[in-house]
């Protein structure tokens, strides 16, 4: 890819915003809990200050709805924002999932871009040819993202991630046309940041994109001993690690807390090719062991 | 073997995600889409060209030699989209639930009755791994006999009223019970049979017309009791919580999504004497694609493996009209303060 030489590298370890937003996907009773906790958005802005103090300078978010307080929290205080890189993901599925459940799909999509003033066209639009749709389903999508992004705005942003739910359909379908126009609009749109993908497919997904061409993608998955959200198992997601062909973020290291740190991260960085880890932090002493362990394994192993 | 070829009738949030998997999956291809919408229609037109897309399912089932059909459109449109389909001698994926109403369903089995076709209805909480792992403990018989059975379910979900379809009891058949807790009812059947009676008492408090809370006592034809307590309006639970309770004379078992504890009074097929607990990781098992979960993926695989076999799975439509009979009862005793209702006198004959 043309970006392929310009592109930042990604922060080694980025904060996780599951623990902010009450997502726990061991146990829904200690995600509620850390909901709780969260809900007051100065717990989260001192989390990322406890985090920044010892080095990590790298926040992912989704566009929760608890998003947009916090991006105002930092954009409010320099002194925690300034320097610090965000990782978004987009969409928030759950949101849509419940809007399609009310109003179904197609209404959820139409609304979202009548909000957005483009709405009055689509009568036009969808009375024209699918050739003509085909230009404005693009124009659609982008600000489909751009409204999700808007929340970000003034924010340095490393890498875009799209949600695993929508890679993953994509993948299934086949959509090359929808990888192509994300690898393409995301550096130029937000300032070279970079189009990356979640996914709980992780050879699956590789292979389909280096098939069409997207040679060195960003690739958020699942990693972990216990092989948990490793489609379709362990042995294939270490051997296309290996292969390499990609930047590769770890998330689920701790197998939702199943694991250990200390022997999640010693599995970790056997393996090359691990550029960036994603690890949630509830407490500052979790914070803390988290952060040591990370550092004193990948040391250990010159990864 | 050539890919079988998949038709999706409904190509909205769950039409989208079958279309997904079965595309993704070796061994079968999405060929057809039917979607009324013109901008579901028109995008997929641009982006997947080799999908041929119709406005009017039943254009579809003439035109297209099908292998399957999904019909992932609202409630009510199922059982005529699902006679049309079986008509064509075409294999019938119905997403949850059924019908309506249980009578309207024994529409769709009378017409597997005169023309049978691999079919399934899609209760997706059967391939969630601790639901699965404990069928597999209560039919290994570790718990010696069942006593008793307690489930609770609840979502944050509807604090107004809810509009569309989904909250129209015409075209969706109900509220809670038709949404998020018929999983529970078809869990509640596939691991203790059929109900012999029920009571039951509901609150609409916010969507009027269909319910938002639900509790219902059971007595199993096998003699086995129980209770569920469940509400899409409660708050603190950002996802659907489910749990089973199930005491028997030789042990407890207790059952979420993301975790299966066993008590057991002697040792037992492998499990130790006292508490066993498996979490989620340990019970994870691969698929060789995930959209939104790998339950929808075995769900999927178990469908496709039986159209090539010729056969329907446990969950078929007509155990699904089963599940409806045991709904059908529940509104009734509801509607009549908690009286004791048959479910099978509800729903037609057999």
């Amino acid at each position: 890819m043309k970006h392929e030489t310009t592109r930042p590298p990604l922060d080694p370890i980025i904060l996780g915003h599951n623990p902010f937003f009450g997502v726990d996907h061991l146990s829904h009773e200690k995600g509620a809990a850390r909901d709780q906790k969260f809900s007051d958005i100065r717990n989260v802005t001192a989390m990322i200050r406890f985090a920044r103090e010892r080095g990590v300078d790298a926040l992912m978010l989704s566009t929760h709805p608890r998003a947009r307080p916090i991006c105002d929290a930092l954009r409010a205080e320099p002194g925690i924002s300034d320097g610090l890189r965000l990782y978004p993901v987009l969409p928030y599925i759950a949101k849509y999932v419940r809007m399609a459940n009310e109003k179904g799909l197609t209404n959820v999509v139409l609304d979202s871009l009548s909000g957005a003033g483009i709405g009055t066209k689509l009568g036009t639009i969808l009375k024209g040819g699918a050739g003509v749709l085909g230009r404005d389903l693009m124009k659609m999508i982008e600000t489909l993202i751009d409204l999700e992004m808007a929340v970000f705005t003034s924010l340095d942003l490393r890498a875009v991630f799209l949600h695993q739910a929508l890679t993953d359909l994509c993948l299934g379908l086949g959509l090359r046309g929808i990888f192509e126009f994300y690898e393409e609009y995301i550096p130029r749109r937000y300032n070279g940041a970079a189009a990356a993908y979640c996914t709980y497919n992780l050879p699956y997904l590789l292979r389909r994109l280096h098939e069409w061409g997207i040679e060195r993608p960003v690739i958020m998955a699942s990693f972990n001993k216990a092989g948990y959200q490793m489609n379709p198992d362990r042995p294939s997601n270490e051997r296309a690690l290996k292969e390499g062909g990609l930047s590769f973020v770890a998330m689920g290291t701790l197998a939702s807390g199943y694991l250990r740190p200390a022997e999640a991260y010693e599995y970790l960085f056997r393996f090359p090719n691990v550029d960036s880890i994603v690890v949630g932090v509830s407490t500052e002493a979790h914070a803390e062991e988290t952060f040591a362990v990370i550092r004193r394994e990948r040391e250990a192993r010159g990864a | 073997m050539a890919d079988l070829r998949i038709g999706i009738i409904g190509f909205g949030k769950m039409g989208m995600l079958h279309g997904g998997i079965v595309n993704g999956l070796e061994g079968s291809t999405l060929a057809a889409v039917a979607e009324p919408s013109d901008l579901v229609a028109r995008a997929l037109k641009t982006l997947k060209p080799d999908v041929r897309v119709y406005s009017d399912y039943r254009e579809m089932l003439k035109k297209e030699d099908l292998d399957a059909a999904y019909i992932a459109t609202p409630v009510f449109q199922h059982v005529d989209m699902g006679i049309a389909c079986v008509e064509h001698g075409v294999s019938t994926f119905v997403e949850k639930p059924l019908s309506t109403t249980a009578s309207e369903a024994r529409r769709l089995v009378d017409a597997l009755e005169r023309r049978s076709v691999p079919n399934m209805v899609a209760w997706m909480m059967r391939y969630l791994p601790t639901f699965r792992r404990a069928k597999s403990l209560l039919e290994s018989g570790v718990l010696g006999k069942v006593i008793q059975f307690q489930v609770t379910m609840y979502v944050s979900q509807l604090f107004r009223k809810g509009k569309g379809w989904r909250y129209d009891k015409k075209k969706s058949g109900g509220g809670l019970i038709m949404g998020p807790c018929s999983h529970a009812l078809d869990l509640v059947t596939w691991y203790f049979g059929e109900a012999a009676f029920v009571n039951a008492r509901q609150n609409n408090f916010y969507s009027g017309e269909t319910e938002d809370f639900l509790h219902v006592i059971f007595e199993m034809k096998s003699g086995v009791t129980g209770w569920l307590d469940s509400s899409w309006s409660v708050r603190g639970h950002r996802l659907v919580e489910t749990r089973f309770d199930v005491h028997g004379t030789d042990g407890t078992l207790i059952v979420t999504d993301d975790i299966v504890k066993v008590f057991l009074e002697k040792e037992a097929a492998g499990l130790s004497r006292g508490w066993t607990i498996e979490r989620i990781p340990e019970l994870f098992e691969g698929v060789p694609i995930d959209i939104g979960g790998g339950q929808y993926t075995r769900e999927n695989i178990e469908f496709l493996r039986c159209v090539r076999e010729g056969r329907s799975p446990e969950n078929n439509v007509r155990a699904a009209w089963k599940v409806h009979r045991l709904i059908d009862a529940i509104y009734a005793s509801a509607a009549d303060r908690g009286a004791p209702k048959e479910p099978d006198a509800f729903g037609g004959e057999r």
